[in-house]
């Protein structure tokens, strides 16, 4: 997928410089970012007891704790920097588009190898991030492939440990942020962030970035093109999560939105109307894996939310961004 | 149009520079740099794939282990000149558009020639994987029958290439031919590059794996459709050529796509896709140059066209110098102290890269360091992610510096037209 193409000049405003970034840091850092990674933490310690205690694919209990843990990552995985990046915590998290194959590779050569890792966490994290975190899991709780392969018991095992690694990462994204926020609220001496626009940047580049993934990524790969959509790319589509984490990842955005554009109203306001007509579109969908990409009339409804999102950008980037004299900078989706 | 200096003069120029420190060049001077060293790059690039070819043509003429690892030694010969493009990559619509033609990656292989079994079949992202047009002189494709009887330069660019609309179905340019010179790599995680026998491309009895006159047709059109695309490339950059106008047509515009090609290779590009995302894979697959490991040698030269596009100075690959004003002059003229921080993470990346491209030209191979487990490996390739990441910042700091960030240099064509993405 190329995505760079057009240099656009936009005639622009003259931008206030040196704005105070203080009360935006703090609010965005303990309203926004430290709940978030609280919620992930919890629910994945509970995803992994829950394991423990029973890791048949079909338990409801299990299915449960999965959901609301991987709903808490949806929730805060626009926050790529700092804590989440160490260690390849996000990526072994959630390794996803996998155009490869990587996951069911890897999972079937574990369990074919019955291989020793799953008993040990601290070898199992050295595991292919394809093996492990909530795609790898949702292949074994909801992939029909996955229900006889090997043994029941080594199954079992292999549940238990994706979902412990999956905590361990989550509780150490969480550990780490308790320190990380002070950076992060004091850009200066000490801090990656040499100055408050550079902290502000990170935070304006995490709702681009999430704005990107959602539209181009979560909503273009099952769209395809018209003569070739592409329903089996959805994201989590064994599990039918794919539109629910459009709806999660519009309502953490939005909040990550409202809280940039605090000291511009009529922004905020028209953030706000823009993203309440996206999440309407999403509600009124009514197709939770994107099956409909495939024919005409239901694709023009997946098409049409895609566009709301691509609306949200537009207010994002050509006002949001030149009012608070901040660019996105570059980001991980930037390449093929 | 591109400046050539002798020593001397080169000398000369350095002294003035230094004298006039705190005046910073027009923005056109930059942009007619920047420009000139495309040139003089995708030029070069072109005259080693005509080294190339003519290695090819003898390989087809006279197989024998010789000719075949002089078309392989031509082969890496070339990549020398056009890894050190692909900063223009990013910043460039025309570059971008154009690209994926001649290094598109990672490719199905299976769609070209014959693999092994453990390669697999059909994937559900992409029924063609195991094609293998060399065997197969008609095949069925979106619901067509296709005529590959004669293979030519039309029907891989035209027909085969991102097949059914799927990017691995890589038919053309540097990597299909990589693959036709060396086959797959079937060391796994231990030392060795592919290792196909020069007896497939021998003809009559000799012929191994099959269709050996198509093999050869084969590499054969690939390698013209190369040079023919390079061609064109070069042609853009020449003085009224359309990368050219396109670069110059707003210099603002055009200094921030010298940035945004240096940041989106460096970040998302080099950095995730290409390096990091294959260490946390552990795949031995997931290197850039699978088939002939070649990958540190890749990356080197990606490293490596950043920073003499921002120091403004290119070495030829017959040793001319190329260079003028550059970004870094610009940015000494406005905070030399940046300038400073921009060529000392520039320089440490190269010593990571140079780190890695040692140890491997040493025998350690890029397939092992990617070796889950492998501390030694991990922390190389680590070394060079980490000094793309840092750099990145600073190409951030200078972006904003110039005061070049009203300009939206990223993603925009996704944002006009949603589908564009997707062509």
């Amino acid at each position: 997928m190329r995505t760079l193409a057009t240099l656009v000049l936009l005639s622009l405003p003259v931008t206030a410089h040196a704005q105070d970034r203080g009360p935006i840091l703090a609010e965005i850092t303990e309203a926004h970012i430290l709940p978030r990674f609280a919620n992930l933490s919890e629910s994945a310690d509970s995803l992994a007891s829950t394991a423990q205690a029973d890791c048949l694919p079909g338990s409801s209990d299990l299915r449960a704790a999965y959901g609301a843990a991987f709903d808490s990552w949806v929730s805060a995985s626009h926050l790529r920097f700092g804590p989440t990046e160490t260690g390849d915590r996000a990526f072994a998290l959630a390794f996803w588009p996998d155009t490869k194959g990587f996951t069911p590779k890897t999972l079937s050569r574990m369990i074919a190898d019955a291989d020793a890792s799953v008993g040990d966490a601290e070898a199992f994290s050295q595991v292919s991030i394809a093996g492990r975190g909530f795609f790898a899991l949702e292949r074994m709780l909801y992939d029909p492939d996955f229900a006889d392969q090997g043994q029941a018991a080594y199954r079992c095992a292999l549940i238990q440990a994706i979902a412990a690694d999956i905590a361990r990462n989550a509780d150490a994204i969480n550990a780490d942020w308790q320190g990380y926020a002070a950076l992060i609220m004091h850009p200066g001496d000490g801090s990656p962030y040499r100055s408050g626009d550079e902290a502000m940047q990170e935070h304006y580049r995490a709702l681009t970035t999430g704005l990107e993934f959602t539209a181009d990524t979560r909503l273009g790969r099952p769209l395809g093109t018209f003569d070739r959509p592409r329903p089996n790319r959805a994201e989590a589509r064994r599990s039918e999560r794919s539109l629910r984490h459009v709806e999660l990842s519009l309502a953490a955005l939005k909040d990550l939105a409202l809280r940039l554009s605090a000291d511009h109203p009529e922004i905020a306001s028209r953030l706000s109307q823009a993203f309440d007509a996206a999440a309407n579109r999403a509600h009124a969908l009514d197709d939770p894996t994107f099956a409909g990409a495939a024919t005409p009339q239901s694709r023009l409804r997946i098409e049409a939310l895609q566009q709301s999102i691509n609306d949200i950008r537009s207010i994002v980037s050509t006002e949001l961004g030149p009012t608070l004299g901040i660019s996105a900078g570059f980001n991980s989706l930037d390449g093929d | 149009m591109t400046k050539l200096f002798t020593a001397a003069s080169a000398l000369t120029l350095c002294v003035a520079t230094a004298a006039f420190s705190s005046d910073a060049p027009s923005k056109a001077d930059v942009l007619n740099t920047y420009a000139d060293i495309a040139e003089a790059k995708y030029d070069d690039s072109l005259i080693s794939a005509k080294a190339l070819q003519a290695a090819v043509n003898a390989l087809i003429a006279e197989p024998s282990d010789a000719t075949l690892n002089a078309a392989r030694a031509a082969w890496v010969a070339a990549r020398v000149p056009y890894q050190q493009t692909e900063v223009y990559r990013f910043g460039n619509a025309i570059v971008d558009d154009w690209e994926g033609k001649v290094n598109a990656w990672p490719l199905d292989e299976g769609l070209i020639d014959y693999v092994d079994a453990a390669y697999g079949g059909a994937t559900d992202e992409n029924e063609f994987a195991v094609l293998n047009v060399i065997a197969n002189p008609s095949f069925e494709l979106s619901g067509e029958t296709i005529d590959a009887s004669k293979i030519t330069p039309e029907l891989l660019g035209e027909t085969l290439h991102e097949a059914d609309g799927i990017e691995a179905n890589v038919a053309t340019g540097y990597h299909a031919i990589e693959f036709l010179l060396w086959g797959q790599d079937m060391n796994g995680h231990n030392a060795g590059a592919g290792n196909r026998p020069w007896t497939d491309y021998a003809q009559g009895d000799d012929c191994t794996g099959g269709n050996c006159d198509r093999r050869a047709e084969y590499l054969s059109a690939a390698t013209e459709l190369l040079i023919s695309d390079l061609e064109w490339m070069t042609a853009q950059w020449k003085e009224g050529g359309a990368a050219r106008a396109a670069l110059t047509e707003n210099e603002a515009a055009g200094v921030s796509a010298i940035l945004t090609g240096m940041g989106s290779l460096s970040y998302g590009e080099q950095a995730g896709e290409r390096m990091r995302l294959g260490l946390m894979l552990n795949d031995p697959e997931e290197e850039h140059d699978c088939f002939s490991d070649n990958t540190h040698n890749s990356h080197y030269y990606d490293g490596l066209g950043i920073q003499n596009v921002y120091l403004g100075e290119y070495v030829r690959i017959d040793g001319t110098p190329v260079s003028g004003a550059s970004l870094s002059d610009l940015v000494i003229a406005a905070d030399p102290a940046l300038d400073v921080e921009m060529k000392a993470k520039l320089s440490n990346t190269m010593q990571a890269l140079g780190r890695l491209k040692s140890t491997a030209e040493a025998g350690f191979a890029y397939d092992q360091m990617l070796e889950s487990g492998n501390v030694g490996g991990e922390a190389l390739i680590m070394g060079g992610v980490n000094g793309l990441v840092d750099q990145t910042k600073t190409i951030e700091r200078i972006v904003a510096l110039l005061e070049l960030d009203q300009i939206d240099f990223e993603g925009s064509d996704s944002l006009d037209n949603p589908d564009a993405v997707f062509h």
